[in-house]
């Protein structure tokens, strides 16, 4: 007997059930063991997402705390192309709001990709319009970026930090590694529609901020330097000046002002020209101004004194097949007389008594063809040749500032070597590096690179400087009611086109300090070739005046004049 | 007995899945909150600047010159005034005056 058809039936139903069962174990096995691990992988992708954050990059404000350079989160705006059903009308629509041109959007748009940027790190205003538009096809995402309140404040030295975020320039540039924030990725949770879940210890995963950096520059100081250089340049149609402002008694600098200036918040049209910080990267003949110095080490060397005579020649004297000339035909002098009248002859008098190696050495020990090791990029240390270079005028030529390529730091730093009795200075811009949290880590302290010259002669040099404000050339440097030391120069630049001293192209420059008996600003004022009068004494020495006298009024500095005051009753 | 074996059992299940979902509830709000804070932080840095923007010097200058019509004050009308003590005999008083309303007595 062949079984019943009943059974037959059910065998076949148990065949079918089996196979089923074995698809079924087929399936769960290949799942789960032959694809477990390239399944697991794509269900994270799913369930994950990967984020590279940055933290914050860190602040930088003045000495009072004032910010002059923050980050803020701001929207960069993103198309999905693929996406998109009418790119023309997305661009058109977008155009105002991200100042850019709608022919420009509808072509990014109409590009066969699946990501597009569109405009990157908007102003927040740009941002709130874009909160409140119909954004198919077009996505947000926050970016830091850099801002600078101030604008044109100080541009020159905070310099400026690219699109993705690293310093560029300036103090920027030469923190960068204390200032950026950290980067990390980290990783999401998120569910089925997109939204991030389950932040469990991503507290932890926050990437630190970067440090903030306390400035030594003073934001009203540098206000009232940048104002005052403008004025100057606007007036004598010179191509470009600069004053530095330092504290001679540890060497910070209270305001760099360069003209022309530039806003960093828009500096994707400008030229490295304009944003170069003049100050530590150009060098000039300092002409007279060199003399307070060669005046110093002669004093040291005890070569001269302030009352020994000196012939003026009646201004014309022959060294080396040529001639050197003064301003007017000066015959006896004291040496204090030469300094004051700035007499090319006295000094260059004055170097031959000291010799080249002598004047050599107090030149490098003045700091000159070095750099000051200022913390700020670009900085060159100018040019002073070894004496074995020197031809048979130079020893005169360095004397009255010739043949001798100094920067503007420089030669404060070295002027203010005299203000606080002779110790050479290192200028510095950065006080302190905090936390994000404000919590200082570092603190920069003043730093001495070297004693110059004794405090006696620092105290005579200040003297005769004195005599320069009172009696001499600099007297538009005098400022009502406090003692002025200073020395004004004005040197003839090279002629590109003939390689010889030039008749129109100076550099008018006054250097010097104030109250001369307790020094509290050392200041250089440089004007890059004026136009019409170019001493020193006329277009540098104004600057240095009213700079001096409104930082001297803002720090509450006392006037060196007793004030006699009557006063009035109101009844 | 086994009634209440089964409800105890019941009742941890039941704690279990309410644990769940309002770890679920507590990571959406949690998000939320986050996502609140990073909006008031991005307030709170936008009014900085802003702050920083309108403090600046050169602003101050321009609309106490422009809207108030102030200046500088000229040589001579701002003086420190020094006071004579036993320990010091000229030390600078925190005061300044402006020499010229003195004088005139502005009366």
């Amino acid at each position: 007997m062949a079984g019943s058809p009943s059974r037959a039936r059910r065998y076949v139903l148990l065949l079918v059930m089996l196979c089923g069962f074995a698809v079924v174990l087929f399936r769960l096995v290949n799942l789960q063991v032959l694809q477990a691990a390239e399944l697991t992988a794509k269900a994270d992708r799913q369930h994950q997402k990967t984020v590279s954050l940055e933290g914050a990059r860190g602040t930088i404000v003045d000495r009072h705390g004032k910010v002059l350079a923050m980050n803020m989160e701001v929207p960069s705006v993103f198309g999905i192309p693929t996406a998109l059903e009418s790119p023309a009308k997305t661009a058109r629509s977008l155009s105002p709001v991200l100042r850019v041109r709608t022919d420009e959007l509808e072509k990014k748009l109409r590009q066969d990709r699946s990501f597009v940027w569109l405009a990157r790190k908007l102003d927040p205003e740009q941002g709130h319009r874009l909160e409140h538009m119909p954004m198919e096809g077009i996505g947000l995402v926050m970016e830091g970026r850099r801002f600078y309140p101030k604008g044109p404040l100080l541009a020159h030295v905070m310099g400026f930090a690219g699109m993705d975020g690293e310093g560029l320039e300036g103090i920027e540039r030469r923190y960068e590694p204390q200032l950026h924030g950290e980067k990390r990725v980290v990783i999401l949770q998120r569910d089925a529609m997109g939204r991030t879940v389950f932040p469990k210890g991503q507290a932890e995963q926050v990437p630190a901020a970067g440090h903030s950096l306390v400035i030594t520059i003073d934001e009203v100081i540098q206000y009232i330097a940048e104002k005052e250089l403008e004025e100057a340049v606007t007036k004598a149609r010179a191509k470009s000046g600069t004053v530095i402002v330092l504290d001679p008694q540890t060497g910070a600098v209270l305001a760099l002002a360069i003209s022309p200036r530039f806003d960093p918040n828009a500096v994707s049209s400008l030229t490295a020209d304009r944003w170069r910080n003049r100050a530590l990267t150009d060098t000039y003949e300092p002409g007279s101004t060199m003399k307070a110095l060669v005046a110093a080490a002669a004093l040291e060397e005890k070569v001269m004194k302030p009352g020994t005579m000196l012939y003026g020649e009646n201004g014309r004297m022959m060294i080396a097949n040529t001639v050197i000339h003064d301003h007017e035909k000066l015959g006896w002098m004291t040496f204090a007389q030469v300094i004051q009248k700035s007499s090319n002859i006295g000094a260059a008098k004055t170097g031959m008594a000291l010799g080249d190696q002598r004047l050599y050495r107090y030149l490098q020990s003045f700091g000159f063809g070095q750099k000051t090791e200022i913390d700020l990029p670009g900085e060159v240390g100018g040019l002073v040749k070894h004496p074995r270079e020197w031809g048979r005028r130079s020893l005169a030529s360095i004397s009255m500032g010739q043949e001798i390529g100094v920067t503007p730091i420089q030669m404060v730093s070295a002027v203010a070597a005299l203000a606080n009795g002779g110790v050479l200075m290192k200028p510095y811009v950065v006080s302190e590096v905090r936390d994000a949290q404000g919590k200082p880590l570092r603190q920069i302290l003043p730093q001495v690179k070297r004693r110059v010259v004794s405090p006696e002669t620092a105290r005579t040099v200040t003297s005769i400087l004195e005599g320069v404000v009172t009696d001499g050339t600099g007297a538009k440097a005098a400022i009502p009611g406090f003692r002025v030391a200073g020395k004004t120069g004005t040197a003839q630049k090279i002629d590109p086109r003939t390689g010889a001293y030039s008749s129109t192209l100076f550099v008018g420059s006054f250097v010097g300090f104030v109250p001369a008996d307790n020094p509290r600003l050392a200041m250089i004022v440089v004007i890059d070739e004026p136009q019409g009068e170019s001493w020193g004494g006329t277009v540098a020495a104004p600057v240095f005046r009213r700079v001096g006298e409104q930082v001297l009024n803002y720090l509450g500095v006392s006037s060196d004049e007793p004030v006699k005051l009557a006063l009035v009753s109101n009844r | 007995m086994k009634m209440l074996a089964v409800t105890a059992g019941l009742c941890l299940v039941f704690v279990f899945v309410w644990e769940r979902v309002d770890m679920v509830r507590l990571g959406y709000q949690v998000e939320r909150l986050k996502h609140e804070k990073v909006v008031l932080e991005r307030e709170r840095d936008e009014l900085k600047v802003k702050f920083s923007a309108l403090s600046s010097p050169d602003r101050i200058a321009k609309v106490a010159t422009e809207k108030f019509g102030m200046s500088l004050p000229q040589p001579g009308q701002v003086v420190m005034v020094q006071s004579k003590t036993k320990d010091s005999p000229a030390s600078v008083v925190e005061l300044r005056i402006a020499r010229n309303d003195v004088l005139s007595g502005r009366r």
